[in-house]
């Protein structure tokens, strides 16, 4: 509740965590709240600009693009959260796990770590594309598997650190074993640096989503994404400039609210952060 | 400083093994017989198993393993499944073409950085330095795809002004150069702003300004210089992500790069282009980070005896 209560006190983190609550909300209430089927095609009304039926005007099949964008922030948070939890449950143990054991199998882990940190996440995700393929699950792994190595790295410090405490020492000392060390002692204390990444890391993953997307490599159609959306208003740029508004607006007001939460959550947490500002 | 890049260079010789075996590895690790994937899924039975035989699918997989490793080692990364050229010859020509739109693309984002970086921390919390300030942040959450959108739209279509795709001449540079650097220059401009903040606060920048040192001075000799170490660190790590998000603005641009083939590749299903563009791509990026750690080096010379 301290949370909260200091967070409360940073106004773009009031006016910006609001919206990304209502981004969610959105994304969680698609299915009731479009104006219209955003799979319904019609025909007889292709790129009709935005008008008071059509706030945002219909794409090449006649669909509506406001139900269409609004679908669209359910997958991405979709995709964007399964990806996160995903590299969260594959980085962190493994950077626990290495961190606490050391030795030869943490330089090895590390040398890899390391060599995989030079590709650009975008790089590392195609790469995966390519054996995973190109769908929704695909997105999912190829994206989480591609921000694992950044788990792996801060799991393993901040356990270094935690390992060498006193109350590590004492469970040693009383017999228990590494997982439960690991699970019972370590974890707590080092949860709050891991959670202030995956909040940080969120609006990279939603980049990265629909950059896939747009390259044709993400979600596939009929299913709306935002990338995938301006890919396809690229080829009408010339007759219906208006289909790039929805998402775009979209997919940069998402990306926004999320780096500026995750700042103020970083912040909240570590109050030494705000002075160098 | 010679032990240090030998140390370097011989460290990409386990990475490139590494590269290579996992190119192998693709084979097997995606759905489907290979050699139907290299025949095309329409490809007559004795195409197929000429494939197979040729490379070897129906031997044992260390065997398979040796003879694609010896290939890659000569130089050979098969053929392109629909041009039947060798991969390398239609990799190579593209890499320039990347490697041309990076280098430039890096170009405009430093000058642009070090500037607005260094005006904006001048004017630190002044309404300039809170301008600077926000179009960074807006320029950090607007996609590369979504910029290349809306510049072809106001600059080729509106006032049609500026080609919209391909590279036959510098007018084809400006608007793929401007869409990925500034996104790069956007990044960049908030961390040269925060190392001048932290520069600009320091004992001898006091002691400058006592002297009666011209403001300018101050910023761009005694604050700049001292500041250029993280600096050029944050350069190097952006050309690495320039080079990334090369493959994203080359597909909105028809840019003939390395990015745009291996995309196309991963569409087309066409596994050897896939495989060449992945593995030019991995020593690019291998070497790109080598030479920032020893241009690290040489700034710095506490680095060389670690």
């Amino acid at each position: 509740m301290d949370f909260f209560r200091r967070y409360k006190r940073d106004k773009v983190g009031i006016v910006f965590g609001a919206l990304l609550v209502l981004l969610y909300a959105v994304a969680l209430t698609a299915h009731w709240i479009t104006p219209a089927d955003p799979m319904a095609v019609n025909l007889r009304e292709v790129f009709s600009p935005p008008s008071s039926a059509h706030w945002l005007g219909t794409d090449q099949f006649g669909r509506d693009v406001l139900s269409r964008v609004i679908l669209a922030t359910q997958v991405t948070v979709r995709v964007t959260s399964a990806a996160c939890l995903f590299a969260v449950l594959t980085g962190v143990p493994i950077g626990m796990f290495v961190g606490y054991r050391g030795g030869w199998v943490e330089a090895i882990a590390m040398r890899l770590t390391d060599m995989l940190l030079i590709f650009p996440i975008i790089m590392l995700a195609i790469v995966i594309v390519v054996v995973a393929g190109p769908t929704e699950t695909g997105v999912v792994v190829a994206l989480g598997l591609a921000q694992a190595p950044t788990f792996i790295r801060i799991a393993r410090g901040v356990t270094l650190a935690a390992k060498e405490e006193l109350y590590v020492e004492a469970a040693i000392a009383a017999g228990s074993g590494w997982p439960h060390i690991l699970v019972r002692h370590i974890w707590p204390n080092i949860s709050t640096p891991i959670i202030v990444q995956a909040t940080l890391t969120l609006p990279v993953f939603v980049l990265n989503a629909s950059a896939l997307s747009y390259l044709g490599l993400g979600v596939q159609p009929p299913t709306p994404e935002w990338g995938q959306m301006l890919n396809e208003a690229k080829d009408h740029l010339i007759t219906s400039p208006y289909l790039i508004v929805g998402p775009a607006a979209a997919l940069v007001v998402f990306v926004l609210s999320a780096n500026l939460v995750g700042d103020v959550v970083q912040e909240t947490l570590n109050p030494k952060l705000k002075k160098r500002k | 400083m010679i032990r240090l890049i030998v140390g370097r260079l011989l460290f990409m010789v386990p990475a490139a093994l590494l590269i290579i075996t996992f190119l192998f590895a693709l084979f097997h690790l995606i759905p489907g017989d290979p050699a139907v994937m290299l025949a095309g899924d329409n490809a007559p039975r004795s195409v197929v198993d000429g494939i197979r035989e040729a490379y070897g699918f129906d031997q044992p997989l260390h065997i398979q393993y040796g003879r694609y490793m010896a290939k890659v080692l000569q130089g050979d990364l098969g053929i392109s499944n629909y041009t039947r050229d060798p991969v390398v010859n239609s990799v190579i020509p593209r890499i320039i073409n990347t490697a041309q739109l990076a280098f430039l693309s890096m170009l405009f984002a430093m000058v642009v950085s070090l500037l607005l970086g260094c005006v904006s921390a001048m004017y630190w919390n002044r309404p300039l330095d809170k301008i600077v300030t926000i179009v960074s942040l807006l320029g950090i959450c607007t996609p590369v795809f979504v910029t290349g959108l809306l510049a072809i739209y106001f600059f080729s279509i509106y006032l049609d002004w500026l080609p919209i795709s391909g590279m036959s001449s510098w007018r084809h540079f400006i608007l793929p150069v401007i869409t990925l650097g500034a996104f790069q220059a956007a990044v960049l401009t908030r961390m040269v702003r925060s190392c001048m903040v932290d520069a600009l606060g320091k004992d001898y920048i006091t002691t400058a300004r006592a002297k009666g040192a011209p403001e300018l001075l101050v910023v761009f000799k005694h604050a700049l210089r001292n500041a250029l170490l993280p600096i050029v660190t944050l350069f190097g790590l952006g050309l690495g992500h320039t080079l990334g998000g090369s493959v994203v603005t080359e597909t909105i641009f028809n840019w003939p790069g390395l990015g745009r083939l291996m995309v196309n590749s991963i569409l087309t299903r066409d596994l050897p282009i896939t495989q060449g563009s992945i593995f030019f791509f991995a020593m690019i990026f291998i070497l790109v980070n080598l030479i920032v750690d020893l241009v690290y080096a040489w700034v710095d010379p506490r680095i060389r005896y670690d």
